[in-house]
C-alpha cells in the first residue's frame, strides 16, 4: 500500500497517516476471477487518499465496472482486502456491508439511475433513509446539496429533470450521507463532449465540497485533462496473464494489473453480485 | 421519507396495473363478503318472518310450502281448509292465538291476506315485536284494507285512498293478466285504505290485510257471476263454499313468549297424524330450508373463494411481470444500502398493500352488490332484506385477501432479494 499520495485536485500533498486518517480506498492483493469464461482482474496495490479525485480509463470490459463493484461490496473478490475509509468491506457480512456501503460509498452512474417516480428531494432522502443518518438531518441536508448543485425544481419528479439536472440530482444523492469515497461509473458516457465537461466538473466540485475522495472509471480519453491523477486498466486481449501497464503520476506507486482472455465478455453478465 | 413511502411510490409508478389488480382483489372481495353478508341476512329475514305463530296449518304438498306460502306469501295455497275443519281445530286446544287467512288475492301483484281483526293483536309478524300502525287502524268492517309499509312506500297508497283487487296473484289491473291468465280483477267492489303498518323487514310489508268476509263475498260475486246473475251480494249470501281459509296460524299459552312451550311437540304430532291437514312448525321449516339450500350455498361460496385466489395469482403476475423494472430499483436500492432482506419485505409489503387496499375496496364493492341485490330480491321476489355487512365476515376476509395477497407477493419478493445488482444497473437498451 502506498504510504503517501498526491492530491492533484489541490495540488497538495497528502499524508494518508496525518491525522491517523485511514486512506479513502486501499486495495491489497486484490483477486477477482470469474467462472469458466477466464475473467481475471487483479490489483496488488492501490490507494486512494481522503478527498482525492482520480480517473481510471479503460477500454470497455476491461473490468472497470467490476473494480467499482469489488470496490463497493456489490461482489466479492477471489482474494485480496478492499478498505473503504479503514474498514475491510468483504470482512462485513449481510445487512451490516449493506449499511457501510450505503453510509461510506457514494456511486454515481452513467444512466444516473435514479427512482423513477420519485422527486429529486426524494431520490436524495432515499439514500439517507438507507443509511444510518438521523432523521432530523434529512431535509435539510438534501435541500442543502441539491441547492449547492444548482437543482430549484426539487419536488419535480427526477424523470422531468433535464439530463444535466438528473446527473446533478445523481451526484447529490451520492453525497447525500457524506461518504468517505464516490464512485463514478463512466459518468459521461451518455453526454456530449459539453455536458461531459460539465458533468465531471459538478462532480468534482461537489465531491471537494464534501471532502468525499472521487474515483472515476471512464472508457473516455477526453477525461484524462481533468484529472492530475489518471492511471489505465487496461485489458489484454489473447493474452491468458499478461500486464497492463497503468499510467502513474509520478509519485503515486499504485499498481493495476487485469487478465483476461480473449473474448472475455463484460464482467456484469457473470459477476457473482449479492 | 420511509420504506412505505417507497412501496407506495413502486405501485404508482405502475398505477395502471397496480389499479387493475386492486380492482380484481376488490371485485373478488366483495363478492365473497356480499355472498356471506347476503346468505345471513337472507336466514334472518326468513326467520324474521316466522313472528308468533308455533304452528301453521293448511292443505298444502308440505309443511315448507305451506309456510312459504302461509308466510312469505310466494303462492296462493291451492286447496282451501273447510270451514268444517277450521270448527274441528278451533275446539281442539286451548289455543292462544287462531287466526285463520285466506290467501289467493293481490293487488298490484303485491299478495292480500284476508283475515281476522286478532291478526293485528295477537299475532306478531316478528317475534317481540307487534305490529305497529304508522297511519290508521286495523279494519273495522268489510272492504276495509291495511296495507303494509313497503305496498305504501311502492304504491304511494294513502288513507283513504280506494283500490280493487285481483283474483289470484296477477298483475294490477294496470299490470295485466299474470302468467296463468287467469286473473281476474273484482272491479265490482273497491277497498278503501283505513291502515298503513310501519316497517318489519318481514314479507309482511310487502302485503295488503283486509277482512275474510269481504274476500268471501268477492268470491260469492264471481260464483253468481258464473251462474250467469248480475247480483249485489252481500254476506248473507255467502255459503261454506264461499268462506275459504287458506291457512291457519296458532299459537300454544306460553309463560315464555320468546320459547316454544312443551306442549308443542305433542300438539304437533297429535295433528300431524290427521291426513287431510298439513302442519308446519314455521321456524323448524325456514331451518330446513336453509339446510336444503346450503350446498348450493356451499358453492357459491366455494366460486367466490376461487375467485379470490385467482386475484392472488393477478398479483403474482402483475409483480413478476414488472421484474425488469422493479431489478433496477432493487438494484439502486442496494448500492443504497438496502439489505436483502429489506429488499424482499419491501416487495412484500407492495403485494400486502395490493391486498390491503383490495380488500378495503371490497367492502365498497360488496355494499354495492348488496345494494342492487337487495332491490332485486324485493323487486323481483318480494323477499325483504336487509344486509349488514357482518363486522366478523369484513375482518376475516380482508385478512384472508391481505394474506393471499402477502403470499402471491412471496415469489417475487425472493427474486427481488436474489437480484443481482450488477445485472439491474445496466444502461437500459
Amino acid at each position: 500500500m502506498a504510504a503517501s499520495t498526491t492530491g492533484p485536485a489541490t495540488g497538495t500533498n497528502t499524508s494518508l497517516s496525518a491525522g491517523g486518517h485511514e486512506p479513502a480506498l486501499a486495495i491489497s492483493g486484490l483477486h477477482f476471477r470469474y467462472g469458466d469464461r477466464g475473467f481475471e482482474l487483479k490489483v496488488p496495490s492501490f490507494t486512494l487518499a481522503r478527498g482525492e479525485e482520480m480517473l481510471l480509463v479503460g477500454r470497455s470490459g476491461c473490468g472497470k465496472s467490476t473494480l467499482l463493484q469489488l470496490i463497493a461490496g456489490l461482489v466479492d473478490p477471489t482474494s485480496g482486502v478492499v478498505k473503504v475509509a479503514g474498514q475491510d468491506m468483504h470482512a462485513l457480512k449481510g445487512a451490516a456491508r449493506d449499511r457501510f456501503r450505503g453510509r461510506s460509498v457514494g456511486m454515481v452512474f452513467q444512466t444516473f439511475n435514479l427512482l423513477q417516480g420519485f422527486s429529486a428531494r426524494e431520490n436524495v432522502l432515499v439514500a439517507l433513509l438507507m443509511s444510518d443518518t438521523p432523521k432530523g438531518e434529512w431535509n435539510a441536508r438534501a435541500e442543502a446539496l441539491l441547492a449547492s448543485l444548482g437543482i430549484e425544481r426539487v419536488d419535480a419528479p427526477a424523470e422531468e429533470l433535464s439530463v444535466g439536472q438528473q446527473q446533478r440530482v445523481a451526484v447529490a444523492r451520492a453525497l447525500a450521507c457524506r461518504p468517505a469515497l464516490v464512485l463514478a461509473d463512466e459518468p459521461t458516457a451518455s453526454l456530449d463532449p459539453e455536458n461531459a465537461a460539465n458533468a465531471v466538473h459538478v462532480l468534482r466540485e461537489a465531491c471537494r465540497a464534501q471532502g468525499a475522495a472521487l474515483l472515476v472509471v471512464s472508457h473516455d480519453p477526453s477525461l484524462e485533462a481533468h484529472f492530475a491523477r489518471r492511471e489505465r486498466l487496461d485489458a489484454v486481449a489473447a493474452t491468458a496473464s499478461a500486464s497492463a501497464t497503468t499510467t502513474t503520476t509520478a509519485t503515486t506507486t499504485t499498481t493495476a494489473t487485469t487478465t483476461t482472455t480473449a473474448g472475455a465478455t463484460s464482467i456484469h453478465e457473470g459477476a457473482d453480485a449479492r | 421519507m420511509s420504506d412505505l413511502t417507497i412501496v407506495l411510490r413502486s405501485l404508482r409508478t405502475r398505477l395502471f396495473s397496480t389499479t387493475v389488480v386492486v380492482l380484481l382483489v376488490a371485485i373478488s372481495a366483495g363478492l365473497l363478503l356480499a355472498i356471506l353478508s347476503l346468505r345471513s341476512a337472507g336466514e334472518r329475514a326468513f326467520e324474521r318472518g316466522t313472528g308468533n305463530a308455533h304452528l301453521l296449518v293448511s292443505r298444502d304438498g308440505s309443511p315448507l310450502v305451506s309456510v312459504l306460502n302461509g308466510l312469505f306469501y310466494a303462492n296462493p295455497p291451492k286447496a282451501p281448509l273447510d270451514q268444517a275443519k277450521i270448527a274441528e281445530l278451533r275446539a281442539s286446544f286451548p289455543w292462544a292465538m287462531f287466526v285463520p287467512t285466506a290467501v289467493g288475492d293481490s293487488y298490484r301483484s303485491f299478495p292480500v291476506v284476508a283475515t281476522v281483526r286478532e291478526f293485528f293483536t295477537t299475532f306478531e309478524p316478528v317475534l317481540g315485536e307487534p305490529w305497529q300502525f304508522a297511519e290508521g287502524r286495523a279494519f273495522d268492517k268489510n272492504f276495509e284494507i291495511v296495507i303494509g309499509d313497503g305496498v305504501a312506500r311502492e304504491t304511494g297508497l294513502r288513507l283513504g285512498a280506494e283500490l280493487v283487487l285481483t283474483h289470484g296473484s296477477g298483475k294490477s289491473r294496470e299490470g295485466g293478466e299474470d302468467g296463468g291468465g287467469h286473473a281476474h280483477v273484482h272491479e265490482e267492489y273497491k277497498y278503501t285504505v283505513v291502515g298503513i303498518l310501519r316497517p318489519t323487514g318481514s314479507p309482511h310489508d310487502r302485503a295488503l290485510f283486509s277482512d275474510l268476509e269481504s274476500t268471501w263475498i268477492l268470491h260469492a260475486f264471481d260464483r253468481f257471476e258464473r251462474a250467469g246473475e248480475h247480483r249485489t251480494v252481500t254476506a248473507a249470501d255467502l255459503t261454506d263454499e264461499d268462506r275459504v281459509v287458506t291457512g291457519v296460524l296458532l299459537r300454544l299459552p306460553s309463560r315464555d313468549p320468546s320459547s316454544a312451550p312443551p306442549a308443542l311437540v305433542s300438539q304437533y304430532d297429535r295433528m300431524r297424524r290427521d291426513g287431510s291437514i298439513t302442519v308446519a312448525i314455521p321456524s323448524n321449516e325456514v331451518q330446513r330450508l336453509f339446510s336444503i339450500v346450503k350446498s348450493v350455498d356451499v358453492l357459491f361460496l366455494a366460486m367466490a373463494a376461487a375467485t379470490l385466489v385467482s386475484s392472488a395469482v393477478a398479483i403474482l403476475l402483475s409483480m413478476i411481470n414488472s421484474m425488469a423494472e422493479r431489478r433496477r430499483q432493487v438494484a439502486i436500492l442496494r448500492v443504497l444500502g438496502a439489505s436483502q432482506a429489506r429488499i424482499f419485505w419491501l416487495v412484500l409489503t407492495e403485494s400486502t398493500i395490493v391486498g390491503l387496499v383490495g380488500a378495503a375496496a371490497g367492502v365498497v364493492v360488496c355494499a354495492a352488490v348488496l345494494f342492487v341485490a337487495t332491490r332485486w330480491l324485493l323487486g323481483a321476489h318480494g323477499i325483504v332484506i336487509a344486509p349488514e355487512l357482518d363486522a366478523r365476515s369484513a375482518v376475516l376476509v380482508a385478512m384472508g385477501t391481505t394474506l393471499l395477497a402477502a403470499i402471491a407477493g412471496i415469489v417475487p419478493s425472493v427474486l427481488a432479494y436474489r437480484t443481482t445488482v450488477a445485472r439491474g444497473l445496466r444502461p437500459i437498451g
